[in-house]
């Protein structure tokens, strides 16, 4: 856990000024994308977020984690969700068009990143060593809200890789003591819902899927519930252990 | 006595309804068994003689003597143990309530237009099928979990490479690297992190090639059985060649 929380702190010591400029550019492009919505500013996001996904891997696991066992590998893992955003945008698909669905919870998944930093803080943790918005979590939400409020028909890849991003999250604050990542793990849920439910509806065979639209729709929100309560549960746990300690 | 035109009619449905069920995964016997059991309810013979990608045709009028012979390709369709259940029944409709041509035919289309199990379903079953693969073969909760969203992701992969008609070689072996380089993140984990790997590509085992191939060769159908059974080799190669990419790439080593 040491190691953990020191290459977060060389990592936060060495490229706050790149932080600051990451988190400028992304809002720049958020809002340009909600109140200026065009072509440009829909391949400039997915340009942004393919070089965020590469700093991530490049610069983050690559470089300052490399104390950390299997740094590689997660580095792989960007490196991929990288390049489906290059491939998104070669192919030309049609998503970062402004939905106007779930505008609150976008707003708040958009806002997490930010919020990430203050909930380290009001853990007792000190800059260099806390979270902050440009690391693997933080991004990851990120994401997540910008699938949920730009993305009519979400890359279903993407998502799935995200999700897996954050239910490992969950495992995370177990392991490595982070309980910042409950953020991520808990917005994932009803982003999850949302995304496999439009899915649904947009792949649906026009109503004559089997089972049927609603019977999935249903299925799908006890499978949500019932990560719901993993989660709930969870973090009942990880008070006890908070109490205990 | 049939006339030249419906022995065509006869054969021509006979040879679709043949190659789908053998695009859907039917073993050969069987499919032999269905199509001559609807040729009788006709009034013809039926033989047929099946390789891996085309069949070959034979429809034999008793009264006359005419035959015909024709070679079809057989259609790659997705695996439906609902719709080879469904066909087969519809032989013995046909047998049993000696249906014209015009009725085995309208209740064939009606069968085959029923839809299909919806992708979203599918995926959320596999990923549940093989988090408990996990489970059986000794994998704690953490590594079930995280099979489970592996599985997601590496079927999601699968899913979208199909619709775009991508190689079937290719995606197995994309799958499979997905899905293992996913599971991987259990290595950082104090959980059973091997077991989870291990299992995370067992969603892509070819179950119903190599089960069918067994049964093709047992029945004596040797080519087709071979020929079944190299094709289910080849995509467990696949699967091996993802799978050992992930390991050489986490762990420096295939074992």
């Amino acid at each position: 856990m040491e190691v953990f929380w020191n290459t977060i702190a060389d990592y936060n010591a060495a490229t706050w000024p790149f932080q600051i400029a990451f988190v400028v550019i992304a809002a720049v492009l958020t809002l340009l994308l909600y109140f200026r919505p065009s072509r440009g500013v829909r391949i400039a996001m997915k340009v942004f977020m393919a070089v965020l996904n590469f700093w991530i891997a490049a610069v983050y696991y690559m470089i300052y984690c490399e104390p950390r066992e299997y740094h590689d590998m997660l580095a792989l893992f960007w490196v991929v969700m990288g390049c489906i955003w290059i491939y998104d945008l070669a192919v030309k698909h049609a998503s970062l068009a402004r939905t106007g669905h779930h505008t609150w919870l976008a707003l708040l998944l958009f806002l997490m990143p930010l919020l990430y930093p203050l909930f380290s803080l009001a853990m007792g943790r000190t800059f260099p060593m806390m979270t902050s918005p440009v690391m693997p979590c933080s991004v990851v939400v990120f994401t997540i809200g910008l699938m949920v409020a730009f993305s009519e028909r979400v890359n279903m890849i993407l998502a799935m890789m995200l999700c897996h991003w954050a239910f490992i999250g969950l495992s995370k604050v177990y392991f490595f003591g982070i309980p910042e990542d409950y953020l991520m793990a808990c917005s994932v849920v009803p982003a999850l819902y949302f995304f496999l439910r439009e899915y649904i509806a947009s792949v649906g065979n026009h109503g004559v899927s089997k089972p049927s639209p609603r019977v999935l729709r249903a299925l799908l929100l006890v499978l949500c519930l019932i990560v719901a309560l993993i989660f709930i549960y969870t973090l009942c746990r990880q008070l006890e252990l908070f109490i205990d300690m | 006595m049939k006339t030249e035109h419906e022995l065509v009619e006869i054969l021509d449905f006979i040879a679709e309804y043949a190659t789908y069920l053998l695009g859907s995964g039917v073993h050969t016997s069987r499919v032999i068994r269905n199509s001559q059991r609807i040729g009788v309810a006709l009034g013809v013979d039926v033989q047929l003689s099946t390789f891996q990608k085309s069949t070959i045709m034979t429809v034999r009028d008793p009264d006359s003597g005419e035959s015909m012979t024709r070679v079809v390709g057989i259609p790659p369709l997705p695996i439906s143990f609902e719709r080879n259940s469904d066909l087969s029944a519809l032989s013995w409709d046909a047998f049993d309530d000696h249906l014209p041509l015009d009725e085995i035919r309208r209740r064939y289309v009606e069968l085959i237009s029923k839809p299909r199990i919806d992708p979203i379903f599918v995926l959320l079953c596999v990923g549940l099928a093989n988090a408990s693969f996990c489970r059986l073969f000794g994998g704690d909760w953490t590594a079930m979990c995280i099979v489970f969203t592996s599985t997601l992701v590496g079927f999601a992969v699968k899913q979208r490479m199909q619709a775009h008609g991508v190689n079937h070689f290719l995606i197995f072996i994309v799958a499979s690297f997905m899905a293992s380089m996913c599971a991987s993140v259990a290595l950082r984990f104090d959980c059973t992190s091997e077991v989870a790997m291990a299992t995370s590509v067992l969603f892509l085992v070819p179950g119903v090639p190599l089960i069918n191939g067994v049964i093709d060769i047992m029945e004596g159908h040797i080519l087709i059985g071979f020929s079944r059974l190299i094709n289910a080799l080849l995509l467990i190669v696949c699967i091996a060649v993802g799978l050992s990419a992930t390991l050489l790439m986490v762990k420096d080593s295939l074992l």
